[in-house]
Protein backbone atom coordinates (compact mmCIF):
# COMPACT_ATOMS: atom_id res chain seq x y z
CA UNK A 1 0.00 0.00 0.00
CA UNK A 2 2.71 2.50 0.80
CA UNK A 3 4.21 1.38 -2.63
CA UNK A 4 1.16 2.58 -4.36
CA UNK A 5 0.74 5.70 -2.49
CA UNK A 6 4.73 6.60 -2.82
CA UNK A 7 4.39 5.63 -6.62
CA UNK A 8 1.45 7.92 -7.16
CA UNK A 9 2.76 11.09 -5.60
CA UNK A 10 5.77 10.64 -7.79
CA UNK A 11 4.24 9.55 -10.63
CA UNK A 12 2.22 13.50 -10.08
CA UNK A 13 5.22 15.07 -9.30
CA UNK A 14 7.11 13.63 -12.56
CA UNK A 15 3.68 15.64 -14.57
CA UNK A 16 4.79 19.01 -13.30
CA UNK A 17 8.49 18.79 -13.15
CA UNK A 18 9.84 21.79 -15.22
CA UNK A 19 12.52 23.59 -14.94
CA UNK A 20 15.44 22.40 -13.74
CA UNK A 21 15.53 20.15 -10.70
CA UNK A 22 15.14 23.11 -7.90
CA UNK A 23 11.53 24.16 -8.85
CA UNK A 24 9.92 20.97 -8.47
CA UNK A 25 11.56 20.94 -4.48
CA UNK A 26 8.35 22.21 -3.48
CA UNK A 27 6.22 20.31 -4.59
CA UNK A 28 8.12 17.04 -3.55
CA UNK A 29 7.59 18.70 0.12
CA UNK A 30 3.69 19.71 -0.35
CA UNK A 31 3.49 15.72 -1.36
CA UNK A 32 5.76 14.12 1.52
CA UNK A 33 5.85 16.82 4.58
CA UNK A 34 4.57 15.88 7.15
CA UNK A 35 2.62 12.64 6.30
CA UNK A 36 6.08 10.74 5.85
CA UNK A 37 8.96 12.78 7.15
CA UNK A 38 9.12 16.20 8.89
CA UNK A 39 10.43 19.67 7.58
CA UNK A 40 14.23 19.00 8.98
CA UNK A 41 14.16 15.12 7.63
CA UNK A 42 13.10 16.57 4.01
CA UNK A 43 15.83 19.45 3.70
CA UNK A 44 18.35 17.03 4.88
CA UNK A 45 17.03 14.38 1.84
CA UNK A 46 17.22 16.95 -0.43
CA UNK A 47 20.75 17.98 0.07
CA UNK A 48 21.61 14.48 -0.13
CA UNK A 49 19.75 14.05 -3.25
CA UNK A 50 21.87 17.44 -4.44
CA UNK A 51 24.95 16.52 -3.90
CA UNK A 52 24.83 12.65 -5.50
CA UNK A 53 25.29 12.08 -8.63
CA UNK A 54 22.02 12.27 -10.89
CA UNK A 55 18.64 14.76 -11.37
CA UNK A 56 17.56 15.68 -7.90
CA UNK A 57 13.94 14.87 -8.55
CA UNK A 58 15.40 11.35 -9.11
CA UNK A 59 17.37 11.13 -6.31
CA UNK A 60 14.78 12.66 -4.08
CA UNK A 61 12.10 9.84 -5.29
CA UNK A 62 14.81 7.20 -4.63
CA UNK A 63 15.50 8.16 -1.45
CA UNK A 64 12.33 8.20 -0.17
CA UNK A 65 11.13 5.44 -1.58
CA UNK A 66 14.12 3.52 -0.36
CA UNK A 67 13.20 5.20 3.40
CA UNK A 68 9.70 3.98 3.54
CA UNK A 69 9.77 0.78 1.61
CA UNK A 70 12.88 -0.33 1.38
CA UNK A 71 14.51 -1.65 -2.18
CA UNK A 72 11.54 -1.97 -4.13
CA UNK A 73 9.79 1.63 -2.96
CA UNK A 74 13.01 2.85 -4.36
CA UNK A 75 12.72 1.44 -7.75
CA UNK A 76 9.01 2.14 -7.75
CA UNK A 77 9.13 5.59 -6.77
CA UNK A 78 12.41 6.37 -9.07
CA UNK A 79 10.19 4.14 -12.15
CA UNK A 80 7.14 6.75 -11.40
CA UNK A 81 8.81 10.00 -11.32
CA UNK A 82 10.44 9.56 -14.74
CA UNK A 83 7.25 7.32 -16.30
CA UNK A 84 5.41 10.75 -17.39
CA UNK A 85 7.95 12.46 -19.01
CA UNK A 86 9.15 9.73 -20.64
CA UNK A 87 5.77 8.51 -22.09
CA UNK A 88 5.14 11.98 -23.00
CA UNK A 89 8.63 12.50 -24.93
CA UNK A 90 7.72 9.01 -26.79
CA UNK A 91 4.04 10.41 -27.97
CA UNK A 92 5.20 13.21 -28.78
CA UNK A 93 7.89 11.80 -31.45
CA UNK A 94 5.48 9.11 -32.77
CA UNK A 95 2.36 11.62 -33.01
CA UNK A 96 4.41 15.42 -33.43
CA UNK A 97 3.17 16.11 -36.82
CA UNK A 98 -0.60 16.16 -35.57
CA UNK A 99 0.18 18.19 -32.00
CA UNK A 100 -0.13 22.12 -32.80
CA UNK A 101 1.57 23.54 -29.76
CA UNK A 102 3.75 26.45 -30.21
CA UNK A 103 6.80 26.21 -28.73
CA UNK A 104 7.73 29.39 -28.14
CA UNK A 105 4.83 30.11 -26.82
CA UNK A 106 4.72 26.90 -24.30
CA UNK A 107 8.60 27.61 -23.45
CA UNK A 108 7.34 31.24 -22.07
CA UNK A 109 4.67 30.01 -20.48
CA UNK A 110 6.58 27.12 -18.49
CA UNK A 111 9.38 29.24 -17.45
CA UNK A 112 6.47 31.25 -15.52
CA UNK A 113 4.89 27.96 -14.22
CA UNK A 114 8.71 27.43 -13.26
CA UNK A 115 9.53 30.48 -11.90
CA UNK A 116 6.29 30.21 -9.61
CA UNK A 117 7.57 26.85 -8.28
CA UNK A 118 10.98 28.09 -7.89
CA UNK A 119 9.28 30.57 -5.46
CA UNK A 120 6.57 28.80 -3.45
CA UNK A 121 9.47 26.05 -2.86
CA UNK A 122 11.96 29.04 -1.07
CA UNK A 123 8.69 30.04 0.38
CA UNK A 124 7.90 27.02 2.31
CA UNK A 125 11.73 26.51 2.54
CA UNK A 126 12.51 29.21 4.92
CA UNK A 127 13.34 29.07 8.25
CA UNK A 128 9.99 28.86 10.17
CA UNK A 129 11.76 31.06 13.43
CA UNK A 130 14.16 33.28 14.47
CA UNK A 131 17.07 31.11 15.59
CA UNK A 132 20.20 32.79 13.75
CA UNK A 133 22.15 29.67 12.70
CA UNK A 134 19.70 28.12 9.70
CA UNK A 135 19.54 31.96 8.42
CA UNK A 136 22.93 32.60 8.53
CA UNK A 137 23.60 29.01 6.78
CA UNK A 138 21.24 29.67 4.51
CA UNK A 139 22.00 33.50 3.75
CA UNK A 140 26.11 32.43 3.65
CA UNK A 141 25.04 29.74 0.91
CA UNK A 142 22.88 32.14 -1.01
CA UNK A 143 25.81 34.57 -1.73
CA UNK A 144 28.52 31.75 -2.91
CA UNK A 145 26.14 30.27 -4.75
CA UNK A 146 24.38 33.15 -6.55
CA UNK A 147 27.44 35.35 -6.53
CA UNK A 148 30.54 33.20 -7.79
CA UNK A 149 31.07 30.09 -9.51
CA UNK A 150 30.98 27.42 -6.67
CA UNK A 151 29.25 24.69 -7.29
CA UNK A 152 26.13 23.99 -4.85
CA UNK A 153 27.42 20.65 -3.89
CA UNK A 154 30.67 21.74 -2.44
CA UNK A 155 28.60 24.25 -0.26
CA UNK A 156 26.41 21.72 0.63
CA UNK A 157 29.36 19.13 1.88
CA UNK A 158 31.01 22.14 3.17
CA UNK A 159 28.28 23.01 5.56
CA UNK A 160 27.43 19.41 6.87
CA UNK A 161 31.14 19.45 7.94
CA UNK A 162 30.88 22.48 9.67
CA UNK A 163 28.24 21.94 11.67
CA UNK A 164 29.61 18.58 13.04
CA UNK A 165 32.88 20.39 13.90
CA UNK A 166 30.75 22.52 15.63
CA UNK A 167 29.36 19.65 17.48
CA UNK A 168 32.37 18.39 18.41
CA UNK A 169 33.10 22.02 20.14
CA UNK A 170 33.63 21.85 24.08
CA UNK B 1 59.76 27.17 -25.56
CA UNK B 2 57.38 26.09 -28.32
CA UNK B 3 55.61 23.10 -27.08
CA UNK B 4 55.13 20.76 -30.26
CA UNK B 5 51.86 20.62 -31.62
CA UNK B 6 50.39 16.72 -31.01
CA UNK B 7 48.32 16.02 -33.92
CA UNK B 8 47.63 12.44 -33.21
CA UNK B 9 46.78 12.96 -29.45
CA UNK B 10 44.62 15.91 -30.86
CA UNK B 11 43.09 13.20 -33.79
CA UNK B 12 42.47 10.72 -30.98
CA UNK B 13 40.06 12.71 -28.79
CA UNK B 14 37.41 13.11 -31.57
CA UNK B 15 37.77 10.09 -32.80
CA UNK B 16 35.03 8.73 -34.22
CA UNK B 17 32.55 5.86 -33.11
CA UNK B 18 29.36 4.60 -34.00
CA UNK B 19 26.33 5.56 -31.82
CA UNK B 20 25.60 1.68 -30.67
CA UNK B 21 23.04 1.55 -27.69
CA UNK B 22 25.88 0.40 -25.51
CA UNK B 23 28.03 2.70 -26.29
CA UNK B 24 25.36 5.44 -25.94
CA UNK B 25 24.74 3.86 -22.25
CA UNK B 26 28.47 3.53 -21.29
CA UNK B 27 29.16 7.07 -22.16
CA UNK B 28 25.27 8.45 -20.54
CA UNK B 29 26.56 6.38 -17.41
CA UNK B 30 30.27 7.52 -17.02
CA UNK B 31 28.75 11.28 -17.40
CA UNK B 32 25.99 10.72 -14.75
CA UNK B 33 28.14 8.95 -12.39
CA UNK B 34 30.97 11.62 -12.36
CA UNK B 35 29.03 14.76 -12.44
CA UNK B 36 27.70 16.31 -9.61
CA UNK B 37 25.26 19.39 -9.34
CA UNK B 38 21.99 19.34 -11.59
CA UNK B 39 20.78 19.39 -15.07
CA UNK B 40 22.25 22.61 -16.47
CA UNK B 41 25.51 21.58 -15.18
CA UNK B 42 25.67 18.11 -16.68
CA UNK B 43 23.51 18.93 -20.01
CA UNK B 44 27.08 20.97 -21.54
CA UNK B 45 28.64 17.72 -20.62
CA UNK B 46 26.86 15.39 -22.34
CA UNK B 47 26.73 18.05 -25.65
CA UNK B 48 30.95 17.67 -25.81
CA UNK B 49 30.72 14.00 -25.43
CA UNK B 50 28.67 13.35 -27.69
CA UNK B 51 30.11 15.52 -30.08
CA UNK B 52 33.61 14.56 -29.71
CA UNK B 53 32.60 10.70 -30.55
CA UNK B 54 30.93 12.47 -34.01
CA UNK B 55 27.52 11.66 -33.39
CA UNK B 56 25.82 14.70 -33.01
CA UNK B 57 26.97 18.79 -33.75
CA UNK B 58 26.64 21.35 -31.41
CA UNK B 59 24.18 23.58 -33.10
CA UNK B 60 21.87 20.09 -33.35
CA UNK B 61 22.23 19.09 -30.06
CA UNK B 62 21.10 22.41 -28.26
CA UNK B 63 18.44 22.62 -31.09
CA UNK B 64 17.24 19.35 -29.20
CA UNK B 65 17.98 20.67 -25.90
CA UNK B 66 15.73 23.44 -26.01
CA UNK B 67 13.21 21.36 -27.37
CA UNK B 68 13.61 18.54 -24.43
CA UNK B 69 12.82 21.91 -22.21
CA UNK B 70 9.16 21.79 -22.78
CA UNK B 71 8.80 18.10 -21.74
CA UNK B 72 8.61 17.28 -17.59
CA UNK B 73 11.54 15.78 -16.23
CA UNK B 74 15.13 15.89 -15.53
CA UNK B 75 16.57 17.75 -17.98
CA UNK B 76 19.65 15.31 -18.72
CA UNK B 77 17.11 12.40 -18.99
CA UNK B 78 15.01 14.35 -21.67
CA UNK B 79 18.02 16.04 -23.48
CA UNK B 80 19.41 12.36 -23.43
CA UNK B 81 16.64 10.57 -24.35
CA UNK B 82 15.48 12.81 -27.10
CA UNK B 83 19.29 12.89 -28.74
CA UNK B 84 19.91 9.57 -28.75
CA UNK B 85 16.18 8.60 -30.37
CA UNK B 86 17.81 11.34 -33.41
CA UNK B 87 21.25 9.23 -33.53
CA UNK B 88 20.15 5.87 -32.49
CA UNK B 89 16.28 5.16 -32.74
CA UNK B 90 13.96 3.37 -30.54
CA UNK B 91 17.28 0.72 -28.57
CA UNK B 92 19.04 4.36 -28.36
CA UNK B 93 16.71 6.38 -26.18
CA UNK B 94 16.23 3.11 -23.99
CA UNK B 95 19.47 2.76 -23.66
CA UNK B 96 19.91 6.26 -22.52
CA UNK B 97 17.17 6.16 -20.08
CA UNK B 98 19.20 3.51 -18.19
CA UNK B 99 22.40 5.58 -18.32
CA UNK B 100 20.59 8.36 -16.82
CA UNK B 101 18.77 6.48 -14.47
CA UNK B 102 20.73 3.58 -13.31
CA UNK B 103 24.16 4.94 -11.88
CA UNK B 104 22.09 7.78 -9.46
CA UNK B 105 19.83 4.58 -8.31
CA UNK B 106 22.67 2.29 -7.55
CA UNK B 107 24.62 4.98 -5.57
CA UNK B 108 21.18 6.19 -3.40
CA UNK B 109 20.83 2.85 -2.51
CA UNK B 110 24.37 2.75 -1.45
CA UNK B 111 24.04 5.90 0.39
CA UNK B 112 20.50 5.29 1.50
CA UNK B 113 22.20 1.88 3.45
CA UNK B 114 24.81 4.06 4.83
CA UNK B 115 22.41 6.19 6.21
CA UNK B 116 20.33 3.45 8.13
CA UNK B 117 23.46 2.00 9.27
CA UNK B 118 24.69 5.52 10.59
CA UNK B 119 22.14 7.56 10.27
CA UNK B 120 21.53 7.69 14.11
CA UNK B 121 24.91 8.59 15.13
CA UNK B 122 25.01 12.05 16.78
CA UNK B 123 27.72 13.13 14.06
CA UNK B 124 26.12 12.05 11.29
CA UNK B 125 22.72 13.69 12.35
CA UNK B 126 25.04 17.19 12.63
CA UNK B 127 26.34 16.48 9.14
CA UNK B 128 22.43 16.23 7.57
CA UNK B 129 21.67 19.16 9.54
CA UNK B 130 24.30 21.34 8.58
CA UNK B 131 23.91 20.36 4.69
CA UNK B 132 20.09 20.63 5.07
CA UNK B 133 20.58 23.96 6.22
CA UNK B 134 22.13 25.59 3.08
CA UNK B 135 18.99 24.17 1.09
CA UNK B 136 16.73 27.00 1.21
CA UNK B 137 19.93 29.45 0.16
CA UNK B 138 20.69 27.08 -2.97
CA UNK B 139 17.01 27.91 -4.06
CA UNK B 140 17.44 31.41 -3.26
CA UNK B 141 20.59 31.35 -5.65
CA UNK B 142 18.53 29.45 -8.28
CA UNK B 143 15.56 32.02 -8.13
CA UNK B 144 18.00 34.46 -8.98
CA UNK B 145 20.13 33.33 -11.27
CA UNK B 146 16.64 32.12 -13.34
CA UNK B 147 15.02 35.93 -13.12
CA UNK B 148 18.35 37.72 -14.06
CA UNK B 149 18.27 35.58 -17.32
CA UNK B 150 14.57 36.01 -18.12
CA UNK B 151 13.30 39.25 -20.54
CA UNK B 152 10.83 40.48 -17.98
CA UNK B 153 7.53 41.73 -19.41
CA UNK B 154 4.44 42.86 -17.41
CA UNK B 155 2.57 40.15 -18.89
CA UNK B 156 5.21 37.78 -17.37
CA UNK B 157 5.74 39.80 -14.10
CA UNK B 158 1.48 39.35 -14.16
CA UNK B 159 1.42 35.82 -15.03
CA UNK B 160 4.93 34.55 -11.71
CA UNK B 161 2.95 36.85 -9.41
CA UNK B 162 -0.65 35.30 -9.95
CA UNK B 163 0.80 31.80 -10.29
CA UNK B 164 2.59 31.91 -7.16
CA UNK B 165 0.02 33.53 -4.72
CA UNK B 166 -2.25 30.81 -5.63
CA UNK B 167 0.40 28.66 -4.82
CA UNK B 168 1.07 30.11 -1.82
CA UNK B 169 -2.30 30.28 -0.45
CA UNK B 170 -3.53 26.87 -1.66
CA UNK B 171 -0.51 24.13 -1.11
CA UNK B 172 -2.77 21.15 -1.18
CA UNK B 173 -3.77 22.18 -4.70
CA UNK B 174 -0.69 23.01 -5.70
CA UNK B 175 -0.26 20.34 -8.23
CA UNK B 176 -3.57 21.34 -10.05
CA UNK B 177 -3.24 25.23 -10.03
CA UNK B 178 0.26 24.25 -11.91
CA UNK B 179 -1.16 22.72 -14.81
CA UNK B 180 -4.26 24.70 -14.91
CA UNK B 181 -1.91 27.28 -14.52
CA UNK B 182 0.36 26.89 -17.39
CA UNK B 183 -2.13 25.72 -19.49
CA UNK B 184 -4.18 29.03 -19.23
CA UNK B 185 -0.78 31.04 -19.22
CA UNK B 186 -0.26 29.36 -22.77
CA UNK B 187 -3.80 29.95 -24.14
CA UNK B 188 -3.36 33.80 -23.00
CA UNK B 189 -0.45 34.49 -24.86
CA UNK B 190 -1.86 32.33 -27.99
CA UNK B 191 -5.06 34.48 -27.61
CA UNK B 192 -3.70 37.84 -26.77
CA UNK B 193 -0.89 38.74 -28.50
CA UNK B 194 0.90 41.61 -27.10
Amino acid sequence: MEILKISLAFFKIGIVAFGGGWSVVGLIKQEIVPSWMSVDAFSSLIAIAQSTPGPIALNAATLVGWQKAGFFGALAATFSVIAFPLLAMSLTLAFSRYIPIKKDLADESLRSGSMAMIIMTLWTLLPQNTIPMPWIFALASFGITAFTQINGVWVILGSGAINMLLGLLP
Amino acid sequence: MKIPSRKNGAKKTTKKTEPTPLRIFLTLAQINTLTLGGGYVIVPVIGNSFKKQGWIDEEEFYRIFSRAQVFPGPIALSTSFLCSYKIAGVKGAIAAVLGVVLPPFIALILVGGFISLYGDTELFKRFLKGAGAVVPGLVGSMLWKTAKNRKWTTRALIEVGLLTILLVLFPSAAFFILIGGIVVIYLGRLIWKS
